[in-house]
């Protein structure tokens, strides 16, 4: 029981740096908080509460043996919670339960540091998360309470307040700015060689998988999530109905679900057409896949492209999956065309599911008589889906596995994308005609203040590519003539177009709506702008965007040893500056006093130091003793400082220091 | 009370720079493995932080006026209490600044120093060997403003102080010239002025114990009486051949503390000097100024 009352300390934290500093581990962990086992969560926000309440007099923080319990008692529990202490979620709930004890026993100024410390870790961790640039400012705001708590907490109990802690906070920041701003465009970067990511498991990563099943496309259709933004450094913006964003192929299909099917060779890259090119750069969002998306279809030659190659169906993998975001620039040529389909790939291509129904079959049999071309097959086909009264529908019902395909074409007739898609390229099988399906994102938004496209979730969209002779893949998209204002315009308008209910009565008040929601609408997509740019400026400027970055500005052969010269010699010279700056008198200048001391000094150097006891009227009562001839000018300035020093009307200062700034050499009198 | 000379201020790195560049690290490491362009600026900007707050810890202790005022004498072993006026020069505030004595820094918040108000406080230390010391070694540190370095600054204020030798010994009163009515041990037993109580103890005689004092203390206390007497006691360095130095000097030191609590009159010859028989505050402090600055036979 002694150590349990000897290890029992009461608090020496003052209350106002330590509510600062959990309010700073608070917003630090937030983020954390989807991560995080949810009775860590809570059980760190009683640790704030607890730590708080020992705060007052006369309360003890708690003994050692308590301690080592709860420390037991945490990471035994995260450890049963996931199985495993080892692992990410695992990781950062001991981190929080840890953030929590440290909390609980901190006490003196050492220990006050290390809270300050796991503050700055835990906005670090929050960067694992989302890097754009909201989530960077929230981490900025932590920094800075965290370094305005520590000045608060150094400024002692007597001379603290928040308000100047902080401010003083602000400055150092500010002051900080310049030399970041050098290390971050100087310093030289390293990147990739490193075995330990964990960013494809911290990301909030979905969106396309390799396989298109009824409703893998339509439950994307409302997640507005970013895939991708793409410039066109070309100045050559294709319409955005005629954005294809090329993702991936799928081969092999049975009814409505399509997988990537088999290997296939690839396609010899030689017979191409050519046609006009569209230079696209895009900055992808981590995705935890490898597909690299370009308009349709790329055609970059494969020695300029970074890290990825050409997969069979002319689509672009990375060889790296994408964990973390990735600029790459492509060229696509919107009217290329093979000329020649390899062996493989037209049986891959004509490949039926095992099981087709008479009355699919008998459909297609239809459109084949007269033996007609493969053009107007495909056109019959097409006609068949206008006429039908096939329905375009986010909520389609759910299909049966096996019988899909024959109750979509002749009973439900309701479907999204992936549907239109999976059974044109069917029907374009049994017809004899070589068909896959192409998913990934089709138009986007343009934001026409930062002249870029954002592509969301949302944007997902499959369609299909028939292999015509002699015309080679040719792009079908069956979703066009089932609703037309969907290709046309991005679903998102869309979507408004389609549910809003006309209202004739309220037609004033929704043009105002409109107008609010047009003005909104112009407000993200400036911030969205700006967050584009703080893409492409901050996140992505890895060793390459430096490389080029030392290049721009001549200095692409300077050796890293000469740069990190430079930038101490920089950084010295302002510190320098700035210790200047810092040494300079604080606040209001007393121009008086200054004048007076310099009317003393003239005195000095003429041989008349005025002693320390000496009040002013005294000095200036000798020194007109010692020199008469300036006997009424050293009276009238003693008057005169006496006067502003003691009279209580506060007189203008004017007269005193115009007189000061005249002082003339004193000169004894000879024979003095 | 003299303004001092200071060293340069000089920022040195603390445990706590070891954290932060622990952090540093995991932030650079971030940086590079996740591709984490934020990581990055993060790490490059609390870098530049650090390196401002460098500064800002330099700039302030800078412009800091030390004095010391009277510091008294003390024993060697006792604390020295050097009470130490700290201002700023330029009308500038400076944050939690220790004065010590010692380089190892207080675990308290120092103090502050506003414009116009100077700090004044006691600095406390060890005794230095026995001596006539002319300087004050001070140190001023400050953790201001974030804490991850630590300002430090060496001041040496010249201030005279004495450190008298510890009073040491158990040698009796040496015989004085003048004859002696009864055996010495420091306190006369008679006389005619009353000269303070001790303790009775068993065996004395009962007539000298204060009875209205034993109505107040369960004690009893007994009168002694002291009176003005033409004896004088010469301490003499010669008289103490088989000691060495320092132990000497503790003998007369002890010997001279005896005798002036005892108000006896006393006169201290040392080689070289002798300081005539007195007895007072004054001549107590005199000789023992003459002890602690002694600096050995060899002056003779």
């Amino acid at each position: 029981m002694n150590l349990f009352r000897q290890s029992r300390r009461s608090s020496t934290l003052a209350n106002a740096p330590l509510i600062g500093m959990i309010v700073a581990l608070v917003g630090g962990i937030i983020p954390l908080g989807e991560r995080v086992a949810s009775w860590v969560f809570f059980g760190f926000f009683a640790a704030c509460i607890v730590r708080i309440l020992l705060n007052r007099p006369g309360a003890r923080l708690p003994s050692l043996p308590v301690k080592l319990f709860l420390f037991v008692a945490s990471i035994g529990g995260v450890a049963i919670s996931y199985g495993s202490p080892v692992g990410i979620e695992p990781g950062f709930s001991i981190l929080v339960a840890l953030v929590g004890l440290k909390l609980i026993e901190a006490n003196g100024p050492r220990d006050f540091h290390v809270l300050g410390l796991l503050g700055f870790f835990l906005a670090l961790c929050d960067l694992f998360f989302s890097q754009d640039f909201v989530r960077w400012l929230y981490v900025a705001a932590i920094l800075l309470l965290v370094l305005a708590t520590l000045v608060r907490f150094h400024r002692g109990r007597g001379a603290a307040s928040y308000p100047r802690s902080a401010w003083l906070a602000v400055k150092l920041l500010a002051q900080a700015l310049p030399i970041a701003a050098l290390l971050f465009l100087f310093f030289p970067r390293v990147y990739g060689g490193f075995r330990f990511q964990f960013s494809q498991s911290l990301m909030n990563i979905g969106g396309m998988s390799d396989r298109l099943s009824p409703g893998s496309i339509s439950s994307m259709a409302l997640n507005g999530d970013i895939v991708f933004r793409a410039d066109f450094p070309d100045g050559n913006i294709p319409p955005i109905s005629a954005m294809y964003w090329r993702g991936g192929v799928l081969w092999r299909g049975e009814g409505l679900t399509w997988v990537l099917g088999p290997f296939l060779s690839h396609e010899r890259r030689t017979g191409l057409l050519g046609g006009p090119a569209v230079r696209q750069r895009i900055s992808l969002q981590p995705h935890g896949g490898r597909w690299l998306f370009a308009l349709d279809s790329p055609a970059s030659d494969e020695r300029d492209l970074r890290g990825a190659t050409y997969q069979p169906g002319n689509v672009l993998q990375s060889r790296r999956v994408i964990i973390s975001r990735f600029r790459y620039e492509i060229l696509s040529r919107p009217e290329n065309r093979e000329t020649t389909l390899p062996r493989d790939h037209r049986i891959a291509a004509l490949h039926l599911p095992s099981h087709v129904d008479p009355r699919v079959r008998a459909l297609v049999d239809s459109w084949k008589v007269g033996n007609p071309a493969p053009e107007q097959i495909v056109e019959s086909a097409r006609r068949y889906f206008r006429r039908e009264h096939f329905v375009y529908s986010l909520q389609p019902g759910t299909y049966s596995d096996a019988h899909g395909l024959e109750e979509f074409l002749f009973e439900r007739r309701q479907g999204f994308c992936e549907h239109y898609a999976a059974a044109f390229a069917t029907l374009m099988r049994l017809a004899g005609i070589p068909s896959r399906i192409v998913i990934g994102y089709h138009g986007g938004e343009f934001n026409s203040l930062g002249k870029y496209v954002i592509v969301r979730q949302s944007d997902a969209h499959a369609w299909c590519e028939v292999w015509i002779k002699d015309t080679g893949w040719q792009r079908v998209d069956p979703t066009d003539m089932i609703a037309p204002d969907r290709i046309s315009s991005n679903f998102a308008t869309f979507l408004q177009t389609h549910t809003a209910q006309p209202d004739p009565d309220s037609a004033q008040g929704s043009l105002a709506a409109t107008g609010l929601r047009e003005i909104q609408h112009d407000l993200q997509l400036a911030w969205d702008s700006l967050n584009y740019q703080w893409d492409l400026h901050v996140l992505n400027f890895d060793e390459e965007a430096q490389n080029n970055f030392l290049l721009s500005l001549g200095l692409g052969s300077t050796s890293w040893v000469d740069i990190l010269f430079w930038i101490v010699l920089t950084v010295a010279l302002f510190i320098a500056a700035l210790s200047y700056l810092l040494r300079r008198p604080q606040g209001r200048v007393d121009k008086v006093a200054q004048g007076y001391a310099s009317f003393c000094r003239a005195l000095a150097r003429a041989g008349l130091p005025r002693e320390p006891w000496e009040g002013a009227q005294h000095f200036g009562a000798r020194a007109a003793r010692q020199f008469p001839e300036q006997a009424t000018f050293l009276e009238r300035i003693s008057a005169l400082y006496v006067e502003l020093r003691y009279s209580p009307a506060r007189p203008n200062p004017h007269a005193f220091l115009a007189a000061v700034r005249r002082l003339p050499r004193f000169t004894a009198p000879h024979g003095n | 009370m003299q303004s001092s000379p200071t060293g340069r201020v000089w920022v040195w790195p603390n445990g706590r720079t070891l954290g932060l560049t622990a952090v540093l690290v995991a932030m650079c490491y971030a940086g590079a493995s996740q591709s984490n362009g934020a990581a990055y600026l993060l790490c490059f900007l609390l870098t530049s932080l650090a390196i401002v707050s460098v500064v800002h810890a330099w700039a302030n202790l800078h412009g800091l006026k030390i004095t010391v005022e009277t510091i008294l004498p003390v024993f060697a072993g006792d604390e020295v209490v050097a009470p130490v006026v700290v201002s700023g020069k330029r009308g500038r505030s400076h944050f939690s600044v220790q004065v010590s004595a010692t380089r190892e820094v207080p675990l308290t918040p120092g103090d502050t120093i506003v414009p116009d108000a100077p700090l004044r406080l006691e600095v406390r230390f060890p005794s230095p060997g026995r001596g006539h010391h002319r300087v004050v070694p001070l140190h001023l540190t400050s953790d201001y403003p974030l804490g991850f370095f630590t300002a430090h600054q060496r001041v040496k204020a010249a201030h005279d102080f004495y450190v008298y030798p510890a009073p040491h010994g158990s040698l009796p009163f040496p015989t004085t010239i003048a004859p002696t009515r009864q055996p010495r041990d420091g306190v006369r037993h008679e006389g005619d002025d009353f000269g303070g109580t001790r303790m009775w103890q068993q065996g004395e005689s009962q007539r000298h114990i204060d009875w209205k004092a034993a109505a107040r203390n369960p004690v009893l206390l007994t009168k002694q009486w002291t009176g003005e007497t033409d004896e004088i006691l010469y301490f003499e360095w010669g008289a103490l051949p088989a000691l060495d130095t320092e132990a000497r000097l503790s003998q007369l030191t002890k010997w001279i503390v005896s005798a002036e609590r005892g108000f006896e009159t006393y006169e201290l010859r040392l080689p070289g000097k002798t300081i005539r028989a007195s007895r007072g505050d004054g001549h107590f402090h005199e000789c023992l100024r003459a002890l602690a600055s002694f600096e050995g036979p060899a002056a003779s």
